[in-house]
């Protein structure tokens, strides 16, 4: 080890990185920011209830009564139908049916708000039993298309357009942006939108394949549905990649340095890991949580995902998340077509 | 005006007349918090259809700035640019960039694309031309059309950047500096394309800081030192312009108390003379003339010659002349 010429790097280093504002920037400005927005956010406060569905006709009246009477739980009254799909798309923890001296509780250990549910549940049983002996039958909730890997697999899905089409798209553009490539493709007739279509679909074609190669994994390895329409589900596919690759484009349309576009990715894409619903639910949100997954792309995506795989869903069902992420793919292209700079 | 018969062959046609450039009071800044810089100062330049030009000048003195708004990539402060009779950003860009070709100082390929995938790209984005086996000839990279642009040398690389700006027949050619870094061989090909390419017609602007490159290549040169033009004219007459055309450099064991500067500079056929201790370069206009008179003084005053050399003059020399600078010496003017 030679400390003189350690010292020499080091310092070359540090003032490379000093003298650019855009990734001191990145790297500093925005973790503080996101920090102190994500603190102010995450208070300590009593957490809200979880939420489960109770089957009407199926529980007694002084059950329902009981939980209902349990703050820690928000009770949904539900038919059996819609009972079975706020399982499947993580709107309620569990399932009650039976009565209160034989509750029959339906639910996934593997989600940790059902695990919730069960404690709060058996907790006021008990307490309604005066410490006496209760006996609750729990029945592991295993039919394809309810348990949390059919609700998995669509998420990931949707996560993956979401990383595929900004990062592919965004990324490499940069890359040819500060290796002068974009800058000799500008001293050319090459007009900015013949650019920007061919390289979106050069880049973006794989990315629909790779939609269904997932949908088939998880339909060959762990019995995930396919229930409905396999051209919604290219639609879905096709216009989520659309609006993942608008708001890359977006991103990169300026960016000049790698720290720059992987400062403006994470922006857009962290709010979507937390909140559009692909890993863990976010139909129990409310509030102003409530409004900003409603607002981020993944959770509209995500949801028609699931429409189109885990229910008999078709064009009726995805097509007013079509028509707006549409519209927020053409606002995004419309603004990276305006903003984006040769050089 | 040029008609489509009398055209050159390698050139396409124009229906335009006047100067391939003009550029008038061309002014151009560069600020970056308290840093002003300013690239361009008042620049005046007329580059003919059909010649070589060459822009020669050290780093850092305008050359790169005025080609990039000769090519429409930086508009100027203030000034008038005609390319091809047409100015930039008046509706016209299209048209002027279907007609002229570009060579950046540097760029990188896709690393994975072949030499004749990155030439077919090229060659989609212009509406006539060369097509791409005609392009690998005239650079010839005909070896290396199925290899990728990663595993091409820095000559290979750079001539692949010339095929790209030739691809679509181009009236005028942006060249800036093309063979920076490059060894004499590469140098000496990327020349024979040069060439080439006036043969057919074609006018180059070439920026380069290598003289005997711009003296080789150039028809006409203009000497550009802090944003502007300092010597405009052929090489040969900015050579002359030096009042002799070739020096000789002598070194003796030391000229203290026994020659004066001014006797060597009134020797015969010696126009100029700078001396120091033991050192001093002469310029003359006749060689053997100048050395025989100087080698009878130095016997007549006995010093003793240790080196002699001489050599023609270059623009380099011109450059000195004018600034009292070397053309690499620095790189911030």
């Amino acid at each position: 080890m030679n400390p003189r010429v350690i010292r020499a790097v080091a310092i070359a280093m540090f003032k490379e990185f000093w003298r650019t504002p855009e990734a001191l920037f990145w790297t500093y400005g925005f973790p503080i920011l996101m920090m102190i927005g994500l603190g102010l956010a995450f208070q300590p406060r009593v957490p809200p209830p979880v939420p489960i569905a109770v089957v009407i006709g199926e529980a007694g009246a002084p059950f329902v009564e009981l939980l209902q009477n349990t703050k820690e739980l928000e009770v949904l009254q539900l038919d059996a139908a819609a009972a079975d799909r706020a399982l499947v798309r993580g709107r309620v923890g569990l399932l009650v049916r039976g009565t209160k001296a034989a509750p029959d509780l339906r639910l996934d250990p593997v989600r940790v708000e059902s695990q919730i549910a069960q404690l709060h549940i058996e907790r006021a049983l008990h307490r309604a039993a005066a410490g006496g002996p209760i006996a609750v039958a729990t029945a592991i909730e295993d039919r394809p298309g309810a348990r949390y890997i059919d609700f998995l697999v669509p998420g990931l899905i949707g996560l993956n357009l979401m990383g595929a089409c900004m990062w592919g798209i965004g990324f490499n553009l940069v890359m040819m942006r500060t290796q002068n490539l974009l800058r000799r493709l500008f001293v050319t007739p090459i007009r900015r939108g013949d650019f920007l279509i061919g390289y979106i679909v050069g880049r973006g074609v794989l990315v629909v394949p790779e939609a269904f190669v997932l949908a088939a994994i998880g339909m060959i390895f762990w019995d995930v549905p396919f229930r409905g329409s396999v051209l919604a589900m290219l639609a879905v596919v096709i216009v989520s990649g659309l609006a993942f690759t608008g708001l890359g484009l977006l991103c990169a349309s300026r960016a000049t340095t790698y720290e720059g576009i992987a400062g403006l990715m994470q922006t857009c894409q962290l709010p979507m890991w937390m909140l559009g619903g692909a890993l863990f639910s976010n139909e129990s949100f409310t509030g102003l949580m409530r409004w900003a997954a409603d607002l981020v792309p993944l959770t509209h995506i995500t949801n028609a995902l699931r429409d189109v795989m885990l229910e008999p869903g078709g064009f009726a069902e995805v097509g007013w998340t079509l028509l707006g992420l549409g519209g927020f793919a053409v606002v995004c292209f419309t603004l990276a077509l305006r903003l984006f700079r040769w050089h | 005006m040029n008609s489509p018969a009398s055209a050159a062959p390698g050139v396409a046609s124009s229906a335009i007349d006047g100067p391939a450039i003009e550029l008038v009071g061309l002014r151009k800044t560069f600020r970056k918090g308290r840093d002003v810089t300013v690239a361009v100062n008042g620049l005046d330049l007329v580059v003919e259809r059909g010649e070589v030009f060459g822009l020669l000048g050290p780093n850092g003195a305008g050359k790169t700035t005025t080609v990039e708004i000769c090519e429409g990539l930086t508009a100027p402060d203030a000034g008038q640019v005609r390319v091809l009779g047409r100015q930039w950003r008046t509706g016209v860009d299209q048209e002027i960039r279907e007609r002229i070709g570009v060579c950046l100082q540097e760029t990188k390929f896709q690393e994975k694309a072949t030499v004749r995938e990155i030439l077919g790209l090229f060659r989609a984005i212009f509406p006539g031309g060369r097509s791409i086996e005609e392009a690998i000839d005239l650079v010839s990279l005909g070896e290396k059309a199925d290899s990728r642009t990663k595993g091409l040398s820095g000559g290979q690389r750079q001539r692949l950047a010339v095929a790209t700006a030739l691809l679509g027949r181009p009236e005028l050619l942006f060249l800036d500096e093309p063979t920076t870094g490059l060894d004499p061989q590469s140098r000496r090909q990327l020349w024979d394309v040069v060439r080439e390419y006036r043969a057919g017609g074609g006018t180059t602007v070439l920026t380069t800081h290598y003289m005997d490159e711009a003296q080789q290549l150039s028809d006409r040169v203009a000497i550009v030192d802090a944003g502007q033009v300092i010597a405009l004219g052929t090489p040969a007459e900015l050579i002359r312009s030096l009042g002799a055309e070739h020096f000789v450099e002598i070194e003796v064991d030391g000229f203290a108390g026994k020659i004066r500067p001014a006797e060597l500079a009134a020797l015969p056929a010696v126009e100029h003379c700078e001396c120091e201790d033991a050192r001093a370069v002469l310029t003359v206009d006749s060689v053997h003339t100048a050395v025989v008179a100087m080698e009878r003084l130095l016997q007549e005053r006995d010093v003793a010659l240790l080196g002699l050399a001489t050599r023609h003059a270059t623009l380099e020399d011109v450059f000195v002349h004018l600034t009292g600078r070397h053309l690499r010496e620095d790189g911030k003017s």
